[in-house]
């Protein structure tokens, strides 16, 4: 459903050439909730926004359902990491999640409803007339949740989402981005640096090397369907999991690449 | 109670001064002799008869009006250069030496050279408030469309939001803040050009007025003209003020909580 084929990103700043990305191959099967994760400055960003569009590959590129990507597709939303910047804060919450849908021309009708249910399955019913800045930082950021949901992509793309929140509204929100993808049977791409988040979100685990990034290692997450954060984090395969790929991300800091790479 | 209060107490801190200023005036000028320094009692007399009555509206009226037609003509003028001059990097880098140069000629100095052309008439006198205001917006807008928030702009492409509604729902918003700076200079240059063009060739106007009462020295009618300048600078500053309240709203709103944050 997703592919990422061969993909590399120079940025050339005129005198001096910094490789971000030098050749990242990966598949995303539909419905499949698929985490990133990387040390700082491995080029997490950059490979998102390659596969979102919202940056030209130097070569190589993405299909996203058979077609090629050359911009944003109408198929995916991205939640982004900053949220107190990823939102309009000169629109109310209602319309912050309507204005993508009112490009989608569809009945007015069918809009609210779609905003209703978004906002209401990330619990915040009750705020639709409040201003973005007048909501706690985990409340913004469902409320970019509910305005990708609302769009109804086929792939949701999440940078970092949760970075900037606290920790018991990183667990809840963590909580529920996996209850939203088992409903809507999303295909989800979720990108962080967080150990412990990929390995309780993910369904695989892609580990990114250091700058210029391949793909080190592809690790499929085993554990059951069913995670709540306190059970699933005291699993011994959680404990195995997460210390693998973590020696793996001590690695990758150290520059160990895998041959070829 | 306490809310009425200190509402009180801000009328009387803000009324105080003024209120010292004009009693002391008023003493100070009591029983006056001087020819060019009648007593305040008269001069507000004067002022009574003259601007308070119908006999106002064939000088106040036009002035008003030149005054509203050029400063909204050089508002739309200058946010609708600006904005693709502060989304261009090329066409700024084209148009700025010519900008700068366009700025830095005092518009009183066009005067001479617009009667060649557009005559003594309303004309030449709102051409003259759009050449002296355009500059402020225009350049605010310049620097507000180049602070636009790159998160935002993201987001816009990511939902595939149309041209013309990123330009309404994205664009002018977000330059707005400083788009009212620059209204707000514009305003004060306004009404000073306002008189000035009315200084040097017309037949109506209270510019015109002014410089009639100075020439055939009535004195009293000359200062009372001058108040009512000054009185409608305070008018138009407190319509500038509501207008900018009410539209920024969401502005003044995210500047507190990111002060309290």
């Amino acid at each position: 459903m997703l592919e990422v084929k061969k993909l590399r990103k120079v940025y050339d700043g005129g005198s001096r050439t910094v490789e971000a990305i030098r050749d990242v191959n990966f598949k995303v099967s539909q419905g499949e909730l698929v985490c990133i994760v990387g040390p700082s400055g491995a080029g997490k960003t950059t490979l998102l926004k390659c596969i979102a569009g919202l940056l030209a590959p130097t070569s190589g590129g993405v299909i996203l359902e058979g077609n090629a990507v050359n911009g944003p597709p109408p198929a995916m939303a991205v939640v982004f990491q900053e949220y107190g910047r990823s939102l309009f804060p000169w629109m109310t919450v209602h319309d912050n999640v309507a204005l993508p849908l009112k490009q989608k021309k569809m009945p007015a009708e069918r809009r609210e409803q779609l905003v209703r249910d978004a906002l209401a399955a990330v619990d915040l019913a009750n705020v639709h007339g409040a201003y973005p800045w007048q909501l706690s930082g985990g409340m913004q950021q469902r409320v970019a949740i509910a305005r990708a949901v609302a769009y109804e992509p086929h792939v949701l793309l999440m940078d970092e989402p949760f970075a900037a929140v606290d920790a018991q509204t990183r667990a809840d929100l963590e909580d529920l981005i996996r209850a939203l993808w088992r409903k809507l049977k999303v295909t989800v791409l979720f990108v962080t640096h967080d150990i412990d988040e990929s390995v309780y979100l993910g369904q695989r685990v892609l580990i990114m090397s250091h700058a210029p990034t391949v793909i080190m290692e592809d690790v499929t997450i085993d554990l059951p369907g069913e995670r709540t954060q306190l059970e699933t984090r005291s699993l011994p395969c959680f404990g195995e999991l997460r210390k693998h790929i973590y020696s793996q991300i001590q690695l990758a800091k150290q520059g160990w690449r895998p041959p070829g790479g | 109670m306490s809310g009425a209060l200190s509402i009180a107490r801000r009328g009387a801190v803000m009324l105080g001064l003024p209120a010292v200023l004009i009693a002391a005036w008023w003493i100070a000028s009591a029983g006056s002799d001087s020819f060019y320094f009648p007593p305040l009692a008269t001069i507000l007399q004067t002022f009574v008869t003259l601007w308070l009555t119908p006999q106002a509206i064939p000088n106040v009226l036009p002035s008003l009006s030149r005054f509203a037609v050029g400063y909204f003509a050089a508002a739309a003028l200058g946010i609708a250069i600006g904005i693709p001059v502060g989304s261009s990097r090329n066409l700024r880098s084209t148009i700025e030496p010519v900008l700068e140069f366009l700025r830095a000629i005092p518009p009183p100095v066009l005067i001479p050279v617009l009667i060649l052309f557009a005559g003594i008439g309303d004309e030449m006198k709102i051409l003259v408030i759009v050449f002296g205001c355009v500059w402020p917006v225009l350049l605010n807008t310049v620097a507000g469309v180049r602070a636009l928030d790159e998160v935002l702009e993201d987001v816009v492409r990511c939902y595939r939001i149309s041209p013309l509604a990123r330009l309404w729902h994205f664009v002018l918003p977000g330059a707005s803040p400083q788009i009212f700076t620059g209204l707000r200079q514009s305003l004060s240059l306004g009404v000073i050009l306002m008189v000035v063009s009315e200084m040097f060739a017309a037949s109506n106007g209270i510019g015109f007025a002014l410089v009639q009462y100075q020439r055939t020295f009535a004195i009293p009618e000359m200062w009372s003209g001058i108040i009512l300048l000054g009185l409608i600078g305070i008018a138009l500053s407190l319509i500038f003020r509501a207008v900018e309240a009410w539209l920024l709203a969401w502005y003044h709103g995210l500047r507190r909580t990111q002060r309290a944050g």
